[in-house]
C-alpha cells in the first residue's frame, strides 16, 4: 500500500510544472557553476606553480636565514575540489596592502550555494502544498475514505519528495562531474569521489529537512496559499537570517576582547612597563651585590674601570657579580612580563576559541549551516582543513628550522668561522619545502558527523511534528 | 478609479494573512539588523580609540563610517591602519577576529536585509495580483465595469507599492531614530541625505520587484505557477547573477592574487635589505628600490583590478541586486571605488613623506613628526558620476521595463 502511495506522489511530482523548472534551473546551474569553477581552478593551478617558481628562484639566489620566514611561508595549493565547493579557501585577505574585494561584495556560487539555496526552495515548492493543497481539491477525503492509516500517507509524502529531489539533484551533478572530470588538468581522486557522494547524501538529508518542514506547514493551514506564506517565511528565517546572525550574536554572549586592543596591551607589557620592572629589579640586585662587594662603589670612568678589570683580579670577580646581577634582572624582568603577555594572549584565544564554538552552535540551528559546515569539511575547504594546513604547517617548520637550517648552518660555519651565517645569500634550494596533502577521509567525516547528526535529528522531529499535525487535519 | 482600485488593495492586502507575515518579517529584520550592525560599529569605534594616531605619528587611519551600519560594504578594510615606514605601506590591525564564522556568512546589514529578503518580500506582494484574481473569479467582476486594464494594473500596482513601502519606510526611519540616541553614531546633515538615498532606491529596488511579480502574474494561469516561476527568477537575479558574472569576468581579465602580490612584496624586500648588508649600495637607496618596486606593482594591479571591477560591474547590472549593491555601498562610502581611492590615497601620504622618512633614518633620528593623513570621502557628485547615477537609472528602467510588459500582459490577458 504504501508502494502504491509513494508511487502516486512520486508521479504527481513528475508531472508537475514546479518539477520540470526545478529540474531546469538546476541542470543548467549546476553545469555553469562547474564549467566556471573548472576555469578557476586551473587558472588558479597555473598561478600556483608560477609563484612557486618564483620562489625556486629567490632560494638559489636571495635566500638569507635572517629573513628567510619571510619568503618561504606554507602556502595552500589549489584543491580539485575547487572546481565544485569553494569553501573558505577564496581569496579574502585583510592582512595585506592588495585585498581583493569582488569575493567579499559578490560572494561566490558554487555547489553549496546551489543545493543550501536551491534545494531548498525547490524542496518547499514540492511540498508546501502537500496537505492543504489536496484538501483544496477534495482528493484528500476520497484518499481517507479508504482504510488507510494516515500515518501511512505522511510517510509516503515525505517519502515521495524525497526521492523525487534524489533525481534531478544526481542527473545534475553527472553533468557537472562530467564537465569537471574531461578536463585533462582536473586530479580528481577516488577518496574526493567518496566524499562527494558523502555530501549528496548531506544534500539529500537537507532537501529532506525543507520537505518535512513543507509537510508540516501544509498540515496545518487550511489554504495552500497561507502556507506557502508561512513556509517562505520559515524558509526565509532558517536560511537567510539564523546563520548571518549568529557570529554577531555569539559575539555579544560570549564576547572576546579586542584584537587590537590585546596587542597593544601585550606591546607596553613587554616593552614600558619591562623596561621599569628590569630597572627596578636591577637596583635591588645591584645593591645586593655592592653589600659583598664594596669596591664596586668606587666611582670610576671607562678607562680606569678597564685597567682595573684587568690588572685587580679581586675587582675583576666583583665586577663579573655585577654583571651577572644586571643580567639577571632583566632575564627576569622579561620573563615576568613575556609570561603577562603570554597570559594575555592565551586568554583572547580561549575566549575566541570560546566564541566561535557558540557561534557555530548557534548556526547549527539552520539546516543551511549544517549544510555548509559538513560540505566543507568534506571536501576539506573548511575550518577542518584550517587546523589540518596548520599541523602540516608546523611539521614543515619543524623540518626547516629544527633540522635543515642548523645543518646548514654547521656547514657554513665550518667553511668560514668568522662569516655572518644570518645575513650571508645561502643557495637553499635544497630546503625541505612545503607539501600539502589533503587529510583522508576519516577525519573528514568525523567533522561532518555532528552536522549530518544535526539533519538527521531535525529530519526525526519534523516528521514526528507533522504526523501529529496530520492526525488532528480536519480533511472537510 | 485609480485611488479606488488602490484602496480595495490596501485594505485587501491589510487583511491578510500575507501582510501579518510580511509585516512581522520586515519589523523583525530591519530592527534586528540595525541593532547588530550598530553593536559591530561601536566595536570598531572602540578599536579606533585604540589604534587612533598620536599627533605627528606617520600612520594613516581612517574612523569608523557610521553609514556602515546600514551598508557594511568593505568598512573591515578600510578602517584598517596604514602605517608609513621607510620601506613603504605596512598594514597593521586590520579589524579582525578569530571566529571564523563571520567568513562563512555575509554581513547582515540593512543592505542585506533590503537586497535578500525584502525582495522576496516583494515578490509576495506582487506574485498573485492577476492570476489568483483570475482564479477567484473577481477579475471577471472588476473588468465588467467601466474601468480600463491600464488603470486596474495601475491602481493594484499603487495600492500593493503602498502597502509594501509605508512599513518599510517607517521602520526604517524609526529604526534610525533610536540610532540616533547613541552619542557615537554621530551623522552629518551630508551622511543624513546619504542615507535618504540609500532608503530611496531601496525603495526603487523594492518596486521593481512589485512589478516584476506582477510581470509573471500577468503571464501565467495560476498562481501557484507565478510564485514558482518568480522564486527561480528571485534566486537567479539576487543570487546567481552578480557572483556568476564576477567569476565569469575573471576568465577576461586577469589580475594577480593577494598571495601572489604579498609574496613578490617580500621577496623584493628581503632582497634589497640583504643586497644593503652585504655592501652592495647604502641603505637609503635600496629603501627607495623597495618602495618604488612597491608603488609599481601596486599600481599595476589597481589598473588590472580597475579593469575586472568594470568589467564586472557591467556583466552584474543583468541583476537589479547588484545595481543596489554598487549604488549603496558607493553612496555610503564602503564601496570597491571608495576603498581603492582611499589606498591610493595612502600611497600619495606616502610619497609625500618618505624622503624625509629616509633622511631621519640615516641622520639616526626616530622620533620624527611627519604631517598627518588626511582623507575626506568622495563627494556625493563624484559617486554619482562614477556609476551610481547609472545604476539608479539603472533600477528605473528595470521598473518601467517591468511594468510596462506587466501592461502588455494583462491587455493580453484571458480574465475567464
Amino acid at each position: 500500500m504504501l508502494k502504491t502511495l509513494i508511487l502516486k506522489e512520486m508521479r504527481a511530482h513528475l508531472l508537475s510544472f514546479r518539477f520540470l523548472a526545478s529540474f531546469v534551473i538546476l541542470f543548467v546551474l549546476v553545469v555553469v557553476t562547474a564549467t566556471v569553477l573548472t576555469g578557476d581552478y586551473v587558472r588558479k593551478l597555473d598561478e600556483y606553480s608560477a609563484r612557486q617558481a618564483a620562489i625556486d628562484r629567490y632560494l638559489r639566489t636571495y635566500a638569507h636565514f635572517n629573513r628567510i620566514q619571510n619568503v618561504l611561508q606554507p602556502t595552500q595549493p589549489p584543491i580539485p575540489f575547487q572546481t565544485l565547493v569553494r569553501g573558505l579557501t577564496a581569496d579574502v585577505n585583510v592582512e595585506e596592502f592588495d585585498d581583493d574585494p569582488l569575493p567579499v561584495m559578490f560572494p561566490l556560487i558554487d555547489l553549496t550555494f546551489i543545493v543550501t539555496i536551491l534545494m531548498s526552495l525547490v524542496a518547499l515548492i514540492l511540498t508546501y502544498d502537500a496537505v492543504s493543497g489536496e484538501k483544496e481539491e477534495g482528493t484528500l477525503k476520497l484518499m481517507l475514505g479508504n482504510s488507510l492509516p494516515r500515518s501511512k500517507i505522511v510517510l509516503a509524502k515525505a517519502a515521495g519528495a524525497g526521492l523525487t529531489l534524489v533525481g534531478p539533484l544526481v542527473v545534475s551533478l553527472a553533468a557537472g562531474m562530467l564537465v569537471i572530470l574531461l578536463h585533462p588538468r582536473v586530479d580528481w581522486s577516488g577518496v574526493d569521489g567518496a566524499a562527494l557522494a558523502l555530501i549528496v547524501v548531506g544534500a539529500v538529508l537537507y532537501s529532506g529537512v525543507f520537505a518535512l518542514i513543507g509537510i508540516l506547514v501544509s498540515s496545518i493551514h487550511r489554504s495552500s496559499a497561507s502556507s506557502i506564506m508561512t513556509s517562505l517565511f520559515v524558509w526565509t528565517l532558517l536560511v537567510l537570517v539564523v546563520p548571518n546572525l549568529s557570529p554577531y550574536v555569539a559575539s555579544f554572549l560570549s564576547p572576546a576582547p579586542s584584537r587590537i586592543k590585546v596587542a597593544r596591551e601585550a606591546s607596553r607589557l613587554t616593552d614600558v612597563d619591562r623596561d621599569d620592572l628590569g630597572r627596578k629589579l636591577q637596583a635591588q640586585y645591584r645593591a645586593e651585590v655592592l653589600k659583598e662587594y664594596p669596591v664596586l662603589g668606587e666611582q670610576l670612568t671607562e678607562p680606569e674601570l678597564k685597567k682595573r678589570v684587568a690588572e685587580d683580579p679581586l675587582y675583576r670577580k666583583a665586577y663579573e657579580a655585577g654583571r651577572a646581577a644586571v643580567q639577571k634582572a632583566w632575564d627576569e624582568a622579561n620573563r615576568i612580563q613575556g609570561a603577562k603577555a603570554g597570559a594575555l594572549w592565551e586568554d583572547l584565544r580561549r575566549k575566541e576559541e570560546a566564541q566561535t564554538g557558540l557561534a557555530r552552535t548557534i548556526s547549527m540551528i539552520s539546516p543551511l549551516a549544517d549544510f555548509d559546515y559538513l560540505a566543507t569539511d568534506l571536501s576539506s575547504t573548511g575550518t577542518r582543513n584550517m587546523a589540518h594546513f596548520g599541523r602540516l604547517s608546523g611539521l614543515w617548520s619543524k623540518s626547516f628550522y629544527d633540522d635543515y637550517r642548523p645543518k646548514k648552518v654547521d656547514e657554513l660555519r665550518a667553511k668560514q668561522p668568522t662569516a655572518d651565517v644570518w645575513n650571508t645569500a645561502v643557495d637553499m634550494s635544497d630546503a625541505p619545502r612545503f607539501r600539502y596533502v589533503e587529510e583522508g577521509l576519516g577525519g573528514r567525516l568525523q567533522a561532518a558527523l555532528p552536522p549530518f547528526a544535526v539533519l538527521a535529528g531535525l529530519a526525526v522531529v519534523l516528521f514526528a511534528g507533522a504526523y501529529v499535525a496530520f492526525i488532528r487535519y480536519d480533511v472537510r | 478609479m485609480i485611488g479606488t482600485v488602490a484602496r480595495k488593495e490596501i485594505v485587501s492586502n491589510l487583511l491578510s494573512y500575507k501582510f501579518f507575515i510580511v509585516l512581522l518579517l520586515m519589523v523583525l529584520l530591519v530592527a534586528t539588523s540595525l541593532f547588530i550592525m550598530h553593536r559591530d560599529f561601536a566595536a570598531r569605534m572602540a578599536d579606533y580609540q585604540v589604534i587612533r594616531p598620536q599627533p605627528g605619528a606617520p600612520i594613516a587611519v581612517v574612523p569608523p563610517n557610521p553609514l556602515s551600519i546600514f551598508a557594511k560594504g568593505l568598512e573591515t578594510a578600510m578602517t584598517r591602519s596604514f602605517e608609513i615606514g621607510v620601506i613603504g605601506v605596512t598594514v597593521r590591525a586590520g579589524q579582525s577576529s578569530g571566529n571564523v564564522i563571520y567568513s562563512f556568512f555575509p554581513a547582515p546589514d540593512f543592505l542585506y536585509v533590503v537586497r535578500v529578503v525584502l525582495s522576496l518580500v516583494a515578490l509576495l506582494f506582487g506574485f498573485d495580483q492577476i492570476s489568483r484574481e483570475r482564479e477567484q473569479g473577481t477579475l471577471k467582476l472588476l473588468l465588467s465595469g467601466p474601468v480600463s486594464r491600464a488603470r486596474v494594473l495601475a491602481g493594484k500596482w499603487l495600492g500593493n507599492f503602498a502597502s509594501l513601502a509605508v512599513p518599510f519606510v517607517l521602520v526604517t526611519l524609526l529604526g534610525t531614530a533610536v540610532l540616533l540616541f547613541d552619542p557615537d553614531v554621530r551623522f552629518s546633515a551630508g551622511q543624513l541625505g546619504r542615507l535618504g538615498l540609500i532608503l530611496a532606491l531601496s525603495v526603487l529596488y523594492l518596486a521593481f520587484f512589485l512589478s516584476l511579480g506582477m510581470l509573471v502574474s500577468a503571464l501565467t494561469r495560476r498562481a501557484a505557477t507565478s510564485l514558482i516561476v518568480l522564486l527561480f527568477v528571485w534566486a537567479l537575479l539576487v543570487f546567481v547573477l552578480p557572483n556568476l558574472g564576477t567569476l565569469a569576468a575573471r576568465r577576461f581579465v586577469s589580475v594577480p592574487s593577494v598571495q601572489a602580490l604579498s609574496e613578490e612584496r617580500q621577496q623584493t624586500w628581503t632582497r634589497e635589505v640583504l643586497l644593503a648588508i652585504t655592501g652592495t649600495g647604502d641603505f637609503a637607496e635600496r629603501w627607495r628600490t623597495i618602495s618604488r618596486e612597491n608603488d609599481r606593482m601596486e599600481e599595476d594591479y589597481r589598473l588590472k583590478f580597475e579593469r575586472l571591477v568594470r568589467l564586472s560591474r557591467n556583466i552584474n547590472r543583468l541583476s537589479p541586486a547588484a545595481s543596489l549593491l554598487d549604488a549603496a555601498t558607493g553612496i555610503a562610502g564602503t564601496g570597491i571605488d571608495e576603498e581603492s581611492r582611499l589606498k591610493t590615497e595612502v600611497v600619495r601620504y606616502k610619497n609625500s613623506i618618505i624622503d624625509e622618512m629616509i633622511a631621519n633614518r640615516m641622520a639616526g633620528k626616530r622620533e620624527a613628526q611627519y604631517a598627518a593623513f588626511v582623507y575626506r570621502a568622495r563627494p556625493l557628485g563624484e559617486v554619482f558620476a562614477a556609476g551610481a547615477l547609472f545604476d539608479a537609472a539603472w533600477l528605473l528602467v528595470f521598473n518601467i521595463l517591468a511594468f510596462a510588459l506587466a501592461y502588455a500582459g494583462f491587455v493580453r490577458y484571458d480574465v475567464r
